[in-house]
């Protein structure tokens, strides 16, 4: 399979008391079909997966594949502590017509590279779906090193790795060395990196309520091959990541931002709090510059 | 061998297989980059076993510009000797420990019967790469006789990146035919497997890495000759191509050679291979013997088999009863029942052009039936020598006699074939032995037995055969390298010195 475009991990709108909003979720997910965006994750971290239970996961995979009815492809979060768990969501996943699986490394364990390759692996033979994998060490505890890498080869169901590392050696290893595991800009603060060393799509959170903008990057960069233009799109871009990437309340601001679009989100499930006034009005005031100077700059300023 | 499993053990193995599906490069498994497989098939039986990588010219390039950075920096072609002896003998000893788990995957990819990939194809294959491995800190270079003003040492290198091409027909012995001298000598190599087996080689080249065998010094990409064949023979980087295969590919080879880098290319192609069978021969039934293994051995898919009978006419009926009986005990079927010995033949494609040649009339002597889209019965034929049957390389288990007057005939139509692979004579006259072991224009002749000589000797062709080095022995090992003169002065000769 090839990972083309923007990814949409999609949030997950609660009520005050941590009950699903469907509703909300439905017009969620039709906004991002009609922003033009590539794709949609359900159940990656975006989503809030590490507060939901298999059977919840599951249930919001099957509404969003429900909902998108075939609009767009779907990636299914398979990431979770126990590999019997992830096995159900890939499982579930391939029953309900899933496109992809992210699969990730199962938090807190730490796994050697072997134990990991062999834990994806395992995975894959319970879905045969293709699979991204997800590389996020600041999370996890190990990097999905080299070792990793050629093992997981075994199955060709891999086809791309979400780097999330930060660390942009990583990012030369996997476009010099794996050029067969298509690179997928994991981290956004450096997607202008990303696409200049030839990846091809971006899984980005901040696409939950800016798609048109990540839209644009993606297509300068990836689709058109203009960097200057890019670069420009990314500049623009940059104090909204030094705030989702460094400020240490991603999924807030993420859920802020979409509520700022007019959609419902609600707060996030415990142990996280929503954001406070004066984060809000700082997000509020980073997405206002940005809207109006990629508008600027799309529209040929 | 007392050690064969049943059929049922071996059928349960079968049942256990994990098949390597993904190409082998720079130390890990990869699919192909455009994602794109072909079905391998169990040829007994029609079923797909695995979806292979479908590598193409971008896989070519990737897995020989890792190859090159690997005989570059000299992680294995600057090892010490004894350090590449040892991680191939390990290798080898890898190889032994999972040899049931490769016999069983051997057979059932290629159509070879159980007993053959037991008894011959899996020890040889270790037999070989140790045999290698042990001379790589035994072969020394060279200092030429020279005054006392210099000295010349001729030393040898590895040549370089090197192209492996491999056939079909002993998919596991012809990769350690070519991969053991190669490695032995420094190389690093790039394997093509053929694409109607590819399942062992990538299995080998994953056992290669657990043995230690340094990343990217052994690649493996599995495809079609335009797909993989064709780039890897034009590409600019590699010094050298060793080709096991058909006449007509060869010749290209030559050509991507010509037309890119010059690469050296050593060739290794068919045979046409005659058993000339004299009056004065002894003991009938022992050379019946020998004939009905050289011609149906591995279902006749052989480049060494022996597929034309050159009989005296005295002895022709006799000699014939003997062969029918020996043939009798060639039971064919189910390759993994370990009873047989006569398998399928390795594709439907193959089957069609095998049975093609049941069909051009010829007279059959035996049996020239052919059952289940795969299995040819053990087939004598009687066809003049002009004939396509007594000329072509069939590539089957069929056998075509030519009944001759003396031995001049003997020998003058045991030569009129465009291949000089191998080729057995079988009398009690010590001269006549030798004489016509001289006279054959062949690489290996063999005296009242048919085989291919061990390890220890050179196997190779002459005329259309093959040319460019040789398998096995001490000559394999050269022709993956190259031989350097480094000429020194030592003179102290302050007269030539100017000003």
């Amino acid at each position: 399979m090839t990972f083309e475009g923007i990814y949409t991990p999609v949030v997950t709108p609660y009520d005050d008391d941590g009950n699903v909003v469907w509703d909300a979720l439905e017009k969620v997910i039709d906004h991002l079909v009609d922003s033009g965006v590539h794709g949609l994750i359900s159940g990656g971290s975006t989503g809030e997966n590490y507060t939901q239970t298999v059977e919840e996961r599951l249930e919001l995979a099957r509404f969003t594949q429900e909902k998108l009815s075939g609009r767009l492809p779907l990636i299914i979060g398979t990431g979770t502590m126990r590999t019997p768990d992830s096995i159900a969501l890939a499982e579930g996943g391939a029953k309900l017509g899933a496109d992809a699986l992210l699969v990730a490394t199962p938090p807190y364990a730490v796994p050697t590279e072997r134990e990991n390759a062999l834990n994806v692996l395992t995975i894959d033979r319970a879905a045969n779906l293709p699979i991204m994998l997800y590389n996020y060490p600041g999370r996890m505890g190990v990097n999905m090193g080299e070792e990793f890498l050629d093992r997981v080869g075994r199955s060709r169901n891999v086809c791309a790795i979400k780097e999330s590392s930060g660390d942009i050696n990583r990012v030369h290893l996997l476009a010099r060395d794996y050029p067969h595991i298509q690179m997928s800009c994991g981290m956004d603060d450096q997607a202008l990196e990303f696409f200049a060393w030839g990846a091809r799509s971006w899984v980005c959170a901040g696409s939950n309520f800016l798609p048109h903008e990540h839209v644009a990057l993606y297509e300068a960069c990836a689709v058109k091959g203009d960097f200057s233009k890019g670069r420009r799109i990314m500049s623009a871009m940059m104090p909204l990541m030094r705030v989702l990437e460094q400020g240490g309340k991603f999924i807030q601001c993420v859920k802020h931002g979409v509520a700022m679009t007019g959609l419902y989100s609600g707060p996030p499930r415990p142990p996280l709090k929503a954001l406070n006034k004066d984060d809000k009005r700082q997000l509020e005031q980073v997405i206002r510059v940005l809207k109006s100077t990629i508008d600027d700059i799309t529209a040929g300023a | 061998m007392t050690d064969l499993l049943t059929r049922e053990e071996y059928r349960a193995l079968a049942a256990k297989l994990d098949f390597p599906t993904s190409a082998f490069i720079d130390g890990g498994y990869r699919p192909a980059q455009s994602g794109k497989t072909f079905a391998t098939v169990n040829p007994a039986t029609g079923e797909t076993l695995a979806e292979i990588a479908s590598c193409g010219a971008e896989d070519v390039d990737f897995a020989v510009l890792k190859a090159r950075e690997a005989f570059e920096d000299g992680r294995w072609s600057k090892m010490h000797p004894s350090e590449r002896k040892d991680i191939l003998i390990r290798f080898a000893k890898l190889l032994t420990r999972n040899r049931r788990e490769l016999a069983v995957m051997e057979s059932l990819d290629s159509g070879k019967t159980i007993y053959d990939c037991e008894t011959v194809d899996i020890p040889e294959t270790i037999h070989c790469l140790k045999w290698h491995a042990e001379a790589i800190d035994k072969i020394y270079d060279q200092v030429s006789p020279a005054s006392d003003e210099h000295i010349a040492m001729i030393v040898r290198e590895p040549v370089g990146v090197v192209g492996l091409v491999l056939p079909w027909n002993f998919p596991l012995l012809m990769l350690a035919w070519k991969i053991g001298p190669a490695l032995a000598a420094g190389c690093s190599v790039v394997v093509k497997p053929a694409e109607e087996t590819s399942l062992t080689a990538l299995r080998v080249a994953e056992l290669a890495a657990e043995a230690g065998i340094p990343r990217g010094v052994l690649n493996v990409v599995p495809g079609t000759g335009p797909d993989v064949g064709e780039p890897l023979g034009r590409h600019m980087d590699v010094d050298m191509i060793s080709f096991t295969g058909s006449t007509e590919t060869g010749r290209r080879f030559l050509r991507y050679s010509a037309d890119s880098n010059l690469k050296e290319v050593v060739l290794e192609m068919g045979g046409k291979n005659p058993s000339v069978v004299l009056k004065d021969a002894e003991n009938l039934d022992r050379i019946a013997a020998h004939i009905v293994n050289g011609a149906f051995w591995n279902m006749g898919e052989n480049c060494s088999a022996s597929s034309r009978l050159i009989v005296e006419e005295e002895v022709k009926e006799p000699l014939l009863e003997r062969i029918y009986a020996h043939a009798r005990e060639w039971t064919m079927g189910d390759p993994l029942d370990p009873e047989h010995r006569v398998g399928a033949l390795v594709s439907a494609e193959h089957y069609g052009k095998v049975c093609s040649y049941l069909e051009t009339g010829a007279k059959v002597l035996m049996g020239g039936k052919a059952h289940d889209g795969a299995f040819v019965e053990p087939t004598i034929l009687e066809a003049p020598a002009d004939s396509s049957v007594a000329r072509e390389e069939i590539f089957g288990p069929v056998l075509n006699v030519l009944t001759v007057k003396g031995f001049d005939d003997a020998i003058e139509l045991a030569n009129s074939t465009e291949y000089g692979l191998a080729a057995s004579i079988f009398t009690a006259n010590t001269k006549r032995a030798l004489r016509g072991a001289r006279a054959i224009r062949a690489g290996t002749v063999t005296v009242n037995c048919f085989g291919e000589g061990d390890i220890s000797t050179p196997f190779g062709g002459f005329k259309q055969s093959g040319f460019g080095g040789r398998d096995n022995s001490l000559s394999a090992h050269d022709q993956y390298t190259q031989i350097k003169t480094i000429w020194i002065d030592l003179s102290d000769d302050g007269d030539e010195a100017v000003g």
